[in-house]
């Protein structure tokens, strides 16, 4: 008998699936709800050392000094290190680290190192890194320009011929990841193997990375990321407290567990780069917008900040943007849900509005004169019909009365690409005694990738969800793309599913001589196991398994670019109220759709449209890091400060799956749903009041200093 | 957290002695401090705010009681009929108390508005009176500004959204607490083991002594009970209410707040009692608002009034013009809401 021509996997029509495109609970949620879920933070091992990091008080300093004799005699002090003895260039900048055997023996020697510092100039707002008088931060100068498109002198031209011209100037704060669980790893290091148990977006860069850190082989670094608290862009690589905590575990050969604390996170491991953009824009009567120019400048600290430009998505008859960086001594930005993205949302979205309102237009129709593509015209429509947009009183001008409280709507929209890249190697067990794995290397952010990494094998033998074991999270379970750009699901999801398809086909051809019939006619159902030849004869999955007698099934899959592609759109509305007397703001209502392709846990979908919708309010309504610029102090370093949204800032959300897109592929969603929210929310409140707010968050101070000059 | 060493005396003779006669500046710097639900005093630690040797727990002290109390007709040197709360009272006990509810709303609902379940669960309202300014300078271990023993208010010139338009200088923090307004409204007496204080000789302006404390406790003086002023509860007449404006509903402290009692006759208002907090650097009476209001029958015009009137002496700092709007605007919402 000839082998079977391999068949290429394609994923099953829609209307045939049993587990996929359904709701699934995430399977590791009770796990995570009691507690029992083991995160790095939890992590203790025998003879376990506790590290921690001295930060520099200033924005910028030259270490005169750096004393780290007086941690020998604080009791319970193992090992200090220097991290920075020369001069550091950010606030919060680690500059030594010390090991302990408690995490208050850690502190307590943290205290007793004496650092001198000599502070001359430094810059924590765009404006100080401007002066010339700021000592250089960056290589390349305080500040640069890096990008520019199309033709200013034209755009501008068509700007100024328009029938209506608007200028506006909207900036933005720095925002944090604010993941529940800090960075941070636990090593333990013999001097030849190394374990380490990572809170990371990248396990596969994390073995690469602990290995050369140890002078040791990669297959010599088993990394563990059962569970992790939150990434949102911000952990990929091991960071300066990987290093530091390789230095501790070779140094003194004892397991090393060093996670950052609150004040650490906030002061030097990434955020979501600030900035400023100075838009221009005229459109005509028709509703078309011909010219805009807009300057960018991106706040990233010490690194460059990011942001994707102008029109974004957009299109506009002639443009010109010129985007450039201005250096601060604050904390380098690094990805962040989106990285740009919402940045550049807060600022055309407003420019939009503003320009349909110089022509009396419906936001909604003057939105959709601008967007080439169709999909964001269904979305925009669904989001409308949905906040309410065709019954509300305030279409084509705000709201003005005052004394009481207004209620108002915005809209916003986002694109993404969330196509995935060949990366991940995965593997599908099934055992004699029934029980099925599928393994990966990658980790769970969160997002339910365990869930739908069982849930696609369990689907490819018709199995319950439940009866598939997810492993993820482990460096032995095979190489895995880092989770970022949402590229996670369209990486692994196809690697899965390639490795499912494969086991069946194997799985087919041994039991076929046992249905006395071909691989071709073996089905899996419900489960159960038959032959189209004889349907009434059948096999439960436990006797079909146990048919394996000792040799198991084991297939590895790869990544098949069929079944992925990239490519999203979204659109969100935000329904507000705004009480004309305090300035206080309520967000009623939020309403997002995203399309996805083909949806593999409709559940964790929504609950990515509603994170997204959640963490867009938060950068809304409060999120702000606040540092003195006169004293260089950082006065946000802490929950109190920082001020996240909590249960009562939470609106009624409505969460929509695009259903019309049909596309018979895998991509990546969960990052546009940060895009347009804050967005819709900033739009809405002018539109409830005629009070526009150009700088995020939209506090109330703002919003009622607004009123009482419109009054 | 410098290690330290924890007391639990189990009379009050015990826990005063434990403690220091003489005050040592600033506060911060107290080598003894007392502990009671710990909200404030531990995060002050946690933080190397407050850097105490030795903790003294008011927990097992036998005299403190935890609950209110009405002696009813019970003869008390302190008078009679007057609600007792004992120093160790959580916030929830206090919020979910019925006798408080019906008798003075004001406290109730500025109880509820305190911070979450959890920290209400654990907090007193002895601490609550004691609790230590949020100005983000001074909870910031690397600024030693006046309220720390420095020489500067960094506020002032600062980013002072959240600080003081009333009774400001030469420290601008707001009190932030809001068991202290609707307090002050009802005319609470404080009793200590030294003596029986009104709220409103409890707190200090920073001008009026020295800026690094808030209130006139001696080191080694404990609150033992705060009294409430029968005279002034629903019973004989009086209604309340308790509007606290704050930038996040889920907990914040208050921007802004407003303790309104008033008693009427007819439709013409009586008697009222108005105070303010988060405005001004203790709980701030408008005694002049007060007199305004009486013989006034509540309408639009004497809501802008009565607005105009308490902030008249207003004096803002560069980042927090808004709270005059808007604590005229809570001003009039609550002379409404009691209409
Ligand atoms: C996140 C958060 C949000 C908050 N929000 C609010 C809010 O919205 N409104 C508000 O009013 N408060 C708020 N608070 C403050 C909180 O209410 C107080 O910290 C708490 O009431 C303090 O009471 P405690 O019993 O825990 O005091 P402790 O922390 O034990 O003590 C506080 C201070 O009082 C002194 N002290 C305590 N008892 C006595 C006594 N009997 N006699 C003399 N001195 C005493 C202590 O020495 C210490 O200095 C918030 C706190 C947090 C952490
Ligand atoms: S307001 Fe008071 S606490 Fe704040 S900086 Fe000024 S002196 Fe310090």
């Amino acid at each position: 008998m000839s082998p079977n021509p391999i068949a290429q996997p394609e994923w099953k029509k829609r209307a045939d699936m049993k587990v996929l495109n359904t709701d699934l609970r995430r399977v590791d949620g009770e796990a995570k709800a009691t507690g029992r879920a083991v995160y790095s933070h939890d992590v203790r091992l025998p003879n376990m050392l506790y590290a921690k990091f001295l930060r520099c008080p200033h924005p910028a300093a030259k270490v005169v000094d750096l004393d780290l004799g007086p941690v020998s005699a604080v009791s319970g002090a193992i090992h200090a290190l220097a991290i920075e003895s020369e001069e550091t260039s950010f606030l919060g900048q680690p500059v030594a680290a010390v090991a302990a055997e408690s995490l208050e023996a850690a502190e307590d020697a943290i205290r007793a190192i004496r650092v001198e510092y000599e502070t001359s100039g430094w810059a924590v707002t765009e404006e100080q890194g401007l002066d010339p008088a700021t000592p250089s931060i960056g290589r390349r100068g305080n500040s640069f320009v890096d990008r520019e498109t199309g033709d200013l002198d034209e755009a501008s031209a068509a700007v100024a011929s328009a029938d209506v011209m608007v200028e506006s100037t909207y900036t933005v704060p720095v925002q944090h990841h604010c993941c529940l669980e800090t960075h941070g790893l636990v090593v333990d290091f013999d001097g030849k193997r190394a374990k380490v148990w990572a809170s990371t977006q990248h396990v596969t860069g994390v073995s690469q990375q602990v290995a050369g850190e140890l002078s040791i082989s990669t297959s010599d670094v088993e990394v563990i990321t059962d569970y992790m608290g939150g990434g949102f862009g911000a952990k990929f690589g091991i960071g300066i407290e990987g290093q530091t905590a390789c230095r501790f575990a070779k140094e003194l050969k004892r397991p090393i567990h060093l996670m950052l604390d609150r004040a650490d996170e906030f002061l030097f491991s990434g955020n979501r780069s600030g900035g400023r953009q100075i838009l221009k824009a005229g459109a005509n009567m028709d509703g078309r917008i011909v010219g805009m120019t807009a300057e960018i400048w991106r706040h990233g600290g010490i690194a460059r900040g990011s942001n994707p430009g102008q029109p974004y998505i957009y299109s506009v008859e002639s443009s010109h943007m010129q985007m450039g960086s201005v250096h601060t001594n604050t904390d380098a930005n690094r990805a962040m849900r989106a990285p740009g993205h919402p940045q550049a949302s807060f600022a055309i979205e407003g420019i939009v509005d503003e320009l349909a309102y110089a022509l009396g237009m419906d936001l909604l129709d003057f939105r959709m004169r601008n967007l080439e593509d169709p999909v964001y015209h269904r979305q925009l429509d669904r989001v409308a019909k949905e906040v309410g947009w065709y019954e509300h009183g305030y279409r084509a001008e705000p709201n003005r009365s005052r004394g009481g409280k207004n209620v108002g709507i915005g809209f916003g929209i986002s694109v993404w690409g969330g196509g995935g890249r060949p990366v991940c190697v995965t593997s599908v067990r099934i055992d004699p005694d029934g029980s099925v794995t599928a393994s990966t290397g990658s980790q769970d952010l969160g997002t339910g990738t365990r869930t739908y990494v069982g849930a696609i094998a369990a689907e490819e033998f018709g199995l319950k969800a439940s009866q598939v074991i997810g492993r993820v999270g482990h460096s032995a379970y095979g190489p895995a793309n880092g989770s970022g750009g949402s590229t996670t699901v369209a990486s692994l999801a196809p690697a899965v599913k390639d490795a499912a398809h494969k086991a069946r086909e194997q799985f087919a051809e041994r039991l076929a001589s046992w249905l006395e019939c071909s691989a071709e006619q073996v089905r899996f159902e419900g489960g159960e196991v038959y032959s189209t030849a004889e349907p009434g004869k059948r096999l439960s999955w436990a006797e079909a398994c146990s048919i394996l007698g000792s040799r198991p099934i084991e297939a590895s899959g790869e990544f098949q670019g069929h079944l992925q592609t990239q490519g999203v759109h979204g659109a969100q509305a935000a329904m507000v109220e705004v009480d004309t007397q305090t300035g206080a703001l309520k967000v009623l209502k939020m309403v997002g759709i995203q399309d996805c392709g083909l949806p593999l846990n409709r559940l964790a979908i929504r609950s990515q449209i509603n994170g997204g919708m959640i963490e867009a309010l938060g950068y809304a309504l409060f999120e702000e890091r606040v540092i003195e610029p006169w004293l260089g102090y950082a006065l946000s370093a802490n929950f109190n400060d920082y001020k996240l949204p909590g249960c009562k800032e939470m609106p009624e959300l409505v969460a929509i799956i695009d259903d019309d897109d049909d596309r018979q592929q895998v991509i990546g969603m969960a990052e546009p749903t940060i895009i347009p929210g804050h967005s819709a929310i900033a739009n809405a409140v002018h539109n409830a009041c005629g009070v526009r707010v150009y700088d995020l968050p939209l506090t109330p101070d703002k919003i009622l200093m607004g009123l009482t000059k419109k009054a | 957290m410098k290690n330290f060493e924890m007391l639990m005396p189990t009379t009050m003779k015990d826990a005063v002695e434990s403690l220091p006669e003489e005050r040592t500046n600033p506060l911060s710097a107290q080598a003894t401090r007392i502990l009671a639900g710990g909200q404030d005093l531990l995060p002050e630690m946690k933080d190397h705010l407050a850097e105490p040797d030795v903790v003294v727990n008011l927990k097992g002290v036998d005299e403190l009681s935890g609950s209110v109390r009405n002696p009813g007709s019970e003869a008390s040197i302190l008078g009679t009929g007057r609600i007792h709360i004992g120093a160790l009272t959580s916030i929830a006990a206090l919020a979910s108390n019925a006798e408080i509810r019906e008798e003075y709303g004001v406290l109730s609902k500025s109880a509820e508005s305190i911070a979450t379940p959890q920290i209400r669960t654990q907090a007193t309202i002895g601490g609550n009176l004691c609790q230590r300014p949020r100005c983000w300078y001074y909870r910031n271990e690397d600024t030693v500004c006046l309220k720390r023993g420095g020489d500067e208010c960094f506020s002032y010139a600062g980013l002072n959204k959240y600080n003081a338009i009333l009774g400001g200088g030469p420290s601008y923090i707001v009190h932030p607490s809001d068991l202290a307004t609707a307090l002050l409204a009802i005319g609470a007496t404080v009793v200590t083991t030294q003596r029986a204080l009104d709220l409103s000789e409890f707190f200090t302006l920073p001008s009026e002594s020295d800026p690094t404390r808030e209130n006139v406790l001696e080191p080694n003086e404990v609150i033992e009970t705060v009294l409430l002023d029968s005279s002034l509860g629903a019973s004989n007449g009086w209604k309340s209410t308790y509007i606290k404006f704050m930038e996040r509903e889920s907990f914040d402290f208050a921007i802004s707040a407003v303790a309104l009692m008033l008693k009427f006759d007819g439709d013409k208002i009586s008697e009222a009692r108005l105070c303010l907090g988060g405005v001004a650097p203790i709980p701030w009476r408008c005694e002049s608002t007060e007199k305004l209001l009486v013989g006034r029958t509540i309408d639009d015009k004497l809501c802008e009034e009565a607005g105009e009137d308490a902030l008249r002496g207003a004096e803002p700092l560069e980042f927090n013009e808004y709270k005059i709007p808007l604590t005229k605007s809570l001003i009039a919402k609550a002379l409404k809401e009691l209409a």
